[in-house]
């Protein structure tokens, strides 16, 4: 056993290191450093995965039969290591990490010509339309109407909780085409063009006064029927196989770890009781992140995944929240700014009261409790982990 | 020993809650600052008047008195300045000329007085800054706590005042304020006026606290009976009930020390009010944290009373340090 990187690894991560360096401009750190929400605001965004595609490292998590460079685990974990630590963007994950996985593993060759290209330029934003407004954690009782009408499906219903459909021109939506069967099996993938008749979106103000939520009302859009992925009938499992890519398709400790470490950074010395919380939650971090490793390589060398790795979006939920409220705190009175202007870095700020990283810390934090329900609650993954990990 | 409330205590409840309960409910709790023209029928109702020492011209209510209010305000999830600009600076003008021409206007909710620590006399005239002063925008005037610790009026009409608003996160507004040669009036507090005046002030919050608390745990047990899924009441969870029985545990541990420090004998107060802060603001901000956890994606968002009820909950349990200042008061 060990735990060191071969030299063709380290050579790897230098490389990695070197390209960071070079391309992450100051506007693009501070704007990821001063990110309220969970993704990167749409102009640090595109710049960013403008950068990443011309690199040819875009979508560094596909095979390389889907256009990925064809890295193994341990080498996406070292590049997300690295961009953790650079303070890089983090990109929406709706196209790159949900849809585009599931367009080159249930897609027709069809639907992967025309969709993954346009994925990877951005002239395709995709937004995931999969909860409504009656069916959250029970999501198999989803009720938006697919009717079957010649070439097309019609399709009718109410999504909710669509983060980012406001910049979004593609919506992915799991819809009901039959109502007679059991829930499971009623439901299909559909790929929507917002631009549709029939769409219309409707923000969700967060109550850190940010704009990242909507809800997407669907009239009687015409969806073509080529725009189903996979069967009619098979929605249901695409979305499962969408679902752990959510909760577990990359590593949640090393973003952790390094906006601990910046964090630490602008708090300044901590004592009493905030330099206890800060050491646990490194601690946490430290452990998570030896978790995630320990799944990644039992991966890279053939193994199957443990269900060990259930456990690591529950973690991260709950020492992301630690770090954001620890923020709040350090930063005593001018952790509780909390200004209506958006986004933090632009001019259009107020001047901060103690430092930027102040300015947002009461937005981070109150973003931050969404990480324990979004992509499954804590109550429904700790459910999972009691199943599946310990038979129960 | 009783902790039955007087039938004039029970009045002033009463009259509070019905006053309140005209103006919020669910989807209008904490939605912003409570309007002047409400905080100024509050003052006619002689509720602030009540709240202040017979010294400025009040009626001297005492700790019970700041409780069963302030209780009543968290309730509502009223954003108000009732700790600061009642509590403390009424107090702190209590011995003085100030109180002449303040006092009144203040008791009458139609002038505000705000606390802003920051500042040195140079000259005779104060100088630098205070970085937040809540309510600083619209206050008539500052009660200036010095850095050298003495405590002075300052006339917000004064020129060299200079504010720059700054909001914070229950969406009241602050201001960055600073004094640039300002005329400021030393204020004679009576002995042992300034401390009960914190006391009472950092009683307030946690008052307020607890009525927030009791607010958001009905809120949350409706939701939770009421919202459906996998086709029941997902209060049929035992995850979910246990949950909520968590809470009220909480809930019933703050009231009572809530209730130990509004209680306390004279010389007593200042440490069961410490103590009062050092549990109470944190099992609030849990308290309100598993509110928006029950609440699934409902809770994180503005539409509700829970996120906005986090968002007040996160700023009086964090005032003036927090449960950890109390916490390390405590120990020390
Ligand atoms: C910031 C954010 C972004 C999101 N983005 C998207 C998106 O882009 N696209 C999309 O489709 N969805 C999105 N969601 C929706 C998210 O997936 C749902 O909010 C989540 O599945 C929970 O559903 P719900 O909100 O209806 O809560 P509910 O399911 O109503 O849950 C309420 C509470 O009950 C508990 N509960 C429910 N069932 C059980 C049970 N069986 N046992 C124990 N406890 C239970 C839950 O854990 C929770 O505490 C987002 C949500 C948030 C907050």
């Amino acid at each position: 056993m060990d735990l060191a990187l071969t030299p063709e690894q380290r050579a790897f991560r230098e490389e990695v290191r070197a390209f960071l360096a070079a391309s992450l401009s100051p506007k693009l750190r501070r704007g990821a450093a001063l990110t309220s929400g969970v993704f990167a605001e749409p102009d640090i965004a595109r710049e960013w995965q403008a950068i990443l595609e011309a690199k040819g490292w875009l979508v560094y998590h596909w095979p390389d039969h889907a256009g990925g460079p064809g890295w193994t685990p341990v080498q996406r974990w070292i590049f997300e290591k690295e961009c953790a630590e650079a303070g890089a963007p983090i990109l929406p994950g709706m196209g790159l990490k949900l849809v585009g996985p599931v367009l080159y593993t249930y897609g027709t060759q069809a639907q992967k010509d025309h969709y993954l290209p346009r994925l990877r330029t951005a002239e395709h934003v995709w937004a995931q339309g999969f909860s409504e407004p009656g069916s959250g954690s029970d999501l198999a009782s989803l009720r938006t109407r697919a009717v079957r009408d010649g070439d097309h499906y019609v399709v009718s219903g109410h999504k909710i909780w669509t983060t980012q459909a406001h910049h979004a021109n593609r919506l992915f939506a799991l819809v009901r085409t039959d109502p007679h069967v059991k829930p499971q099996q009623g439901i299909s993938f559909l790929l929507i063009d917002m631009a549709l008749p029939g769409v219309t979106v409707k923000p969700i103000l967060s109550a850190s006064g940010d704009h990242e939520l909507n809800e997407v009302f669907l009239d009687e859009v015409r969806v073509p029927v080529s725009d189903r992925v996979g069967e009619e009938g098979q929605g249901w499992s695409i979305a499962k196989f969408l679902l752990e890519n959510e909760r577990g398709g990359s590593s949640f400790a090393p973003a952790i770890l390094a906006d601990l470490a910046r964090l630490r950074t602008s708090m300044g010395p901590l004592t009493g009781e905030l330099a206890d919380r800060a050491v646990r939650l490194q601690l946490e971090a430290e452990a998570l992140e030896m978790t995630e490793l320990r799944t990644l390589i039992e991966i890279e060398h053939g193994a199957a995944p443990d269900p060990r790795s259930l456990t690591t979006k529950l973690l991260a939920s709950e020492i992301r929240q630690g770090v954001e409220a620890l923020a709040v705190d350090a930063f005593g009175l001018a952790g509780l700014q909390l200004p209506v202007e958006r986004p933090f870095y632009g001019d259009a700020m107020p001047t901060p009261i103690g430092s930027p990283e102040a300015q947002v810390a009461a937005a981070r934090y109150l973003n931050a409790r969404a990480w324990s329900i979004f992509g499954g609650t804590s109550e429904i993954q700790l459910t999972l982990i009691a199943k599946a990990a310990l038979g129960l | 020993m009783n902790l039955a409330l007087s039938d004039e205590q029970a009045m002033v409840r009463d009259m509070v809650r019905r006053f309140l309960a005209d103006r919020y409910d669910a989807t209008t709790m904490a939605k912003g600052p409570m309007s002047p023209d409400d905080w100024r029928a509050l003052g006619e109702l002689g509720l602030f008047a009540l709240l202040t020492p017979e010294q400025a011209g009040g009626l001297g209510g005492g700790a019970a008195e700041v409780m069963i209010v302030s209780e009543e305000m968290g309730r509502a999830l009223a954003i108000t300045p009732l700790a600061e600009a009642i509590l403390l600076c009424g107090r702190a003008i209590a011995g003085s000329a100030a109180a002449e021409e303040w006092g009144d206007r203040l008791m009458q909710g139609d002038a505000l007085l705000a606390f802003a620590p920051g500042g040195a006399l140079v000259d005779g005239r104060l100088r630098g800054s205070a970085a937040i002063v809540r309510d600083g925008m619209d206050a008539a005037a500052f009660v200036v706590e010095t850095e050298a610790g003495a405590l002075m009026l300052v006339d917000g009409q004064d020129s060299g005042v200079r504010r720059t608003p700054v909001r914070l996160v229950d969406g009241s507004m602050a201001a960055h304020v600073r004094f640039d040669a300002v005329q400021a009036q030393p204020l004679t507090v009576p002995a042992g006026m300034w401390a009960e005046a914190q006391a009472l002030a950092g009683l307030s919050i946690v008052a307020e606290l607890v009525g927030a608390m009791a607010s958001l745990l009905d809120l949350t047990v409706d939701y939770v009976r009421q919202r459906h899924q996998f086709g029941k009441p997902i209060a049929s969870f035992q995850v979910v009930q246990h949950r909520c029985a968590r809470m009220y545990t909480w809930l019933e541990q703050s009231r009572s020390l809530l209730l130990k420090a509004a209680l306390a004998e004279e010389e007593a107060r200042v440490r069961a009010v410490t103590a009062a802060r050092a549990y109470i603001g944190d099992a609030a901000l849990k308290l309100a944290e598993e509110a928006v956890q029950l609440h699934g994606g409902m809770g994180v968002t503005d539409e509700l009373a829970i996120g906005r009820g986090l968002r007040r909950v996160l700023l009086l349990s964090r005032l003036h340090g927090g449960g950890i200042a109390a916490r390390a008061a405590l120990a020390a």
